[in-house]
């Protein structure tokens, strides 16, 4: 582990010992309870909105665009079934959005370590592996991982892409959570760097120049978290009879 | 080894910088041809975008390990 912590320090201008302030697990742990309270508050805030036919609760309609729009970019990258895993998309999407949010108004945010992502991502993954079992079987979901179907000599190749599909799936994890710690650690460590450019002056140069770009990084890395989990699981739970049916809407008219 | 793993990443960065730029380049100028399909184009240009970071961002977490 000590190559990790050597990174701050030597990417940074003045190596103080500022970037390494991660707190523990005990630390960590606060903080997701923190992002679950915050969660739970608005949700059971919004819920209380629910009971007229046009929603005034402003947090009720919030949560209702975020719902079409989760709803949208499930049934567009999985098909008329990617309805039933809108649940799962959604609570990964808020997950990370407030925890990345968390990083703007304190010190610290929960998907900023490794570990939080790497569970996330090893929940994603199992989440697509028992869907997929769910959907064409054991025999079958094991099918997908040895590409098309080859006849005679060719069976030997299809052993091949089975090993090299497995490696790819367990590498699904590494991806997904080193993407999501990469952007949001490096955008902490980015931000130290520049505070302490602007040191001598008195002027925060990080958090006033870089907050905007946070802001975006925070929005798309959680977009893009749960669209690759989405990709995944239309990966694995596709029908045969997905391909008659036409859920990739008409094709624009040219110009 | 700071000089090592500095140029490492700096090297890095532009061969990713390159590859952004030819993603958003590409995306552009499907938006521009076609505005209808700005919204599915977005959502690719995304996940494009997010497979050519994670190369720059293997890059900085490998290269520590293998300066030693």
């Amino acid at each position: 582990m000590d190559a990790f912590q050597q990174i701050g320090p030597s990417l940074l201008a003045s190596a103080d010992g500022v970037a390494a302030k991660e707190p523990s697990m005990t630390g960590l742990a606060a903080y997701i309870a923190f992002v679950l309270i915050i969660l739970f508050a608005l949700m059971s805030y919004a819920k209380k909105g629910l009971g007229v036919r046009v929603f005034k609760n402003p947090i009720t309609r919030l949560f209702e665009q975020l719902y079409l729009f989760i709803e949208n970019m499930c049934i567009s990258s999985i098909g008329q079934h990617g309805r039933k895993y809108i649940p799962m998309m959604m609570t990964f999407w808020m997950m990370i959005f407030v925890g990345n949010i968390m990083a703007l108004l304190f010190p610290f945010a929960p998907t900023a370590d490794l570990s939080f992502n790497l569970g996330m991502a090893l929940i994603a993954v199992g989440y697509v592996q028992y869907e997929g079992i769910r959907t064409n079987g054991f025999f079958g979901h094991l099918r997908h991982f040895s590409g098309p179907k080859l006849s005679g000599v060719m069976v030997v190749i299809s052993g091949l892409i089975f090993i090299i599909e497995l490696i790819s799936e367990v590498m699904k994890n590494v991806s997904l959570s080193l993407r999501l710690y990469g952007n949001i650690h490096g955008g902490h460590l980015a931000v130290d760097a520049m505070n302490n450019l602007g040191n001598k002056i008195y002027i925060p140069l990080g958090a006033l120049v870089l907050l905007p770009i946070k802001v975006l990084t925070c929005v798309v890395q959680a977009l893009i978290f749960t669209m690759l989990t989405c990709v995944y699981l239309s990966l694995v739970t596709h029908h045969e009879e997905d391909h008659a049916e036409p859920d990739h809407g008409q094709p624009a008219p040219a110009h | 080894m700071g000089t090592g793993l500095g140029l490492g990443v700096g090297v890095a960065a532009l061969g990713v910088g390159i590859g952004l730029g030819l993603i958003g380049n590409g995306a552009l100028q499907g938006m521009a041809r076609q505005p209808e399909a700005i919204g599915k184009l977005q959502v690719q240009m995304l996940i494009a975008l997010a497979f050519v970071e994670l190369v720059f961002l293997l890059t900085v977490f490998v290269a520590p390990f293998l300066i030693k």
